[in-house]
């Protein structure tokens, strides 16, 4: 196998290492890249998400171009919810965002169906997208696709507002509406892995941002679990993400079974580590916005140093990567400055020192 | 204060606060037989209540769906009370023109803003979700606005927040406004470099950054 970047492994080949506790060249790094594989094509972003193989070309260049250890084919969050109903708007060159909810009144949550991913919306499209990239680079590092989580899902059929409020006053109706959204998922689940992908699950709302800890266990917790047994159940392995401030639930979010979490910028990475990491590999947390999108290479570099001081070490398993998927329009350098950083202060067995040595100086914290 | 009335205003705070839509409303109308001052029981009551529940928000013991439910509990009692309320003129130092910007439809972080401006004597104009740049300045000049309040979740519209400070500088109105921005991704780096006058990390603390502008 080519090994473009003259490294010692492949991604597939580091993740297997480390998965199985054996010897790896350095720590894996995924900058999640989103709509920005757009801008490293030159297309617009309302191109892709109905266009398989555009989707995976730009999915495959942008890998090739930044050689990163993980590849997700994603366009947005709605992608499930908009084959059940709900109305997406499309900008030409930003990425997609929800207009309107399937249903208006709970009344209509009989109308609503699990999505067929052979047929319905653009989940054909995706779908195709991942068969594309498993084929051509599925050898070398692992494909996977983006899997929205049943609760997430749930709030953009009936509307986030609506949904937040039923939790207290229709709390049977927000579980018909996650179920109705688990079966979408599984269906969707089995047929990236009929194809070679692996589901990689993300899950918002159910951020401890958004709802309590309470209302996490209720209501996104066993649908979570059902969706990660069932993966299991077909021998691959799924990440969880959840968006924003998941400190009080990440005993939750390791007792679902996955694999890895990936956790954003408002998590505490060496807290995170000591609560569970010696049952989870941890991903995160450089900030997306602040560091990757605004930041400069030197702020990128100072990030990296920070997520291996707090994590590098971690019992299962660390991967550098970003808190969240990349902004479109985050600049090239600052990701190969992530890159850069991973290969030289991610080189296994970690060298503390070298964290703590010159780099550090001068770059703002 | 008489006893009776203390705790009708207790009692009316606590419906706020445990999140009970039509106690809350109840409340009020017993306020108003009484021959309470509805503004007295708009403070001391309604709003005390909707404060208490901003403080668990900050403290992580209530989230988004306790503090709507305690916001909808806060309005039963306003409809309550406001026909009640003299008229008055509204001072225009408190108005604030609030809206999600172009290209983003999450509200939920610009809608806590309002509950609790609104709770704390600002008058918000809400201009809703996926908001133009230009709409901002156009509607801020017309009502003659102090604020501009920008929110966003998505780090692809960011950008916009920049585009309403850009706007305002070109028309040369820049200094007649205060610009506040806020939402997941947003940070005070942010604020500071496209040129905003604040920024704060959650509507509770968005209320203490919109009082210390309003003196400044």
């Amino acid at each position: 196998m080519v090994k473009m970047t003259g490294e010692a492994m492949t991604p597939s080949e580091r993740l297997r290492a480390m998965a199985a506790g054996k010897p790896i060249d350095r720590l894996p790094c995924v900058p999640i890249m989103g709509n920005g594989a757009a801008r490293v094509i030159g297309v617009r972003v309302a191109e892709l998400r109905g266009n398989g193989p555009l989707l995976a070309r730009a999915q495959i260049e942008a890998y090739r171009l930044f050689r990163y250890d993980t590849v997700r084919i994603f366009t947005d969050l709605f992608v499930q919810a908009e084959a059940m109903g709900a109305i997406v708007h499309c900008p030409e060159d930003e990425t997609a965002y929800l207009r309107a909810p399937a249903i208006q009144s709970l009344d209509e949550i009989d109308r609503l169906r699990p999505a067929d991913p052979y047929k319905d919306g653009y989940l054909p499209a995706q779908l195709e997208a991942m068969r594309i990239a498993v084929q051509e680079i599925g050898q070398e590092v692992p494909v996977t696709g983006a899997l929205v989580g049943p609760f997430t899902n749930a709030t953009f059929l009936r509307g986030t507002d609506a949904i937040l409020r039923d939790i207290y006053h229709h709390p049977e109706a927000v579980h018909r509406l996650c179920q109705l959204s688990l079966e979408t998922s599984l269906r969707y689940a089995e047929a990236m892995m009929d194809l070679g992908c692996t589901p990689s699950i993300t899950d918002a709302m159910s951020s401890g941002s958004v709802i309590s800890r309470k209302a996490f266990e209720e209501f996104s917790f066993p649908y979570l679990k059902k969706l990660v047994d069932f993966i299991h159940s077909r021998g691959r392995t799924v990440t969880l993400h959840i968006c924003g401030n998941t400190n009080r639930i990440l005993e939750g979010m390791a007792a679902t079974g996955a694999d890895c979490l990936s956790l954003d910028n408002a998590v505490d990475l060496a807290e995170a580590k000591r609560r569970v990491g010696d049952r989870v590999r941890l991903m995160g947390n450089v900030p997306p916005a602040e560091v990757m999108l605004e930041g400069s290479p030197a702020d990128v570099e100072a990030a990296v140093k920070r997520c291996l001081r707090a994590a590098g070490d971690n019992p299962k398993g660390f991967i550098v990567a970003s808190g969240c998927s990349l902004p479109t329009e985050t600049p090239f350098a600052n990701i190969q400055a992530m890159m850069a950083a991973v290969r030289r202060y991610g080189r296994w067995p970690i060298d503390p020192e070298l964290l703590e040595g010159e780099g550090c100086h001068g770059v703002p914290d | 204060m008489p006893e009776e009335k203390k705790e009708l205003l207790q009692a009316l705070s606590d419906a706020v606060f445990n999140m009970e839509v039509e106690r809350a409303a109840d409340l009020a109308r017993e306020c108003v037989d009484a021959g309470i001052d509805p503004f007295e029981a708009i403070e001391k009551g309604l709003i005390d209540g909707i404060n208490r529940a901003g403080v668990l928000f900050e403290e992580e013991e209530y989230f988004v769906p306790e503090l709507l439910l305690c916001s909808d509990a806060m309005y039963a009692g306003l409809d309550v009370l406001r026909p009640h309320l003299p008229e008055t003129s509204e001072t225009q130092s408190g108005r604030v023109v609030l809206g999600v910007v172009e290209g983003d439809t999450h509200d939920i972080g610009k809608n806590l803003v309002k509950i609790m401006l609104e709770a704390n004597g600002f008058e918000v104009i809400d201009l809703g979700r996926d908001v133009p740049p230009q709409q901002f300045v156009e509607k801020a000049r017309e009502t003659g606005a102090a604020f501009i309040g920008l929110s966003t979740l998505m780090t692809t519209t960011m950008a916009r927040m920049e585009e309403v400070v850009n706007r305002l500088k070109e028309e040369q109105i820049r200094e007649q406004y205060k610009v506040v921005v806020g939402g997941g991704p947003i940070s005070q780096g942010f604020a500071s470099r496209i040129g905003a006058d604040g920024y704060a990390v959650n509507a509770v603390e968005a209320v203490k950054l919109f009082r210390r502008l309003q003196g400044a």
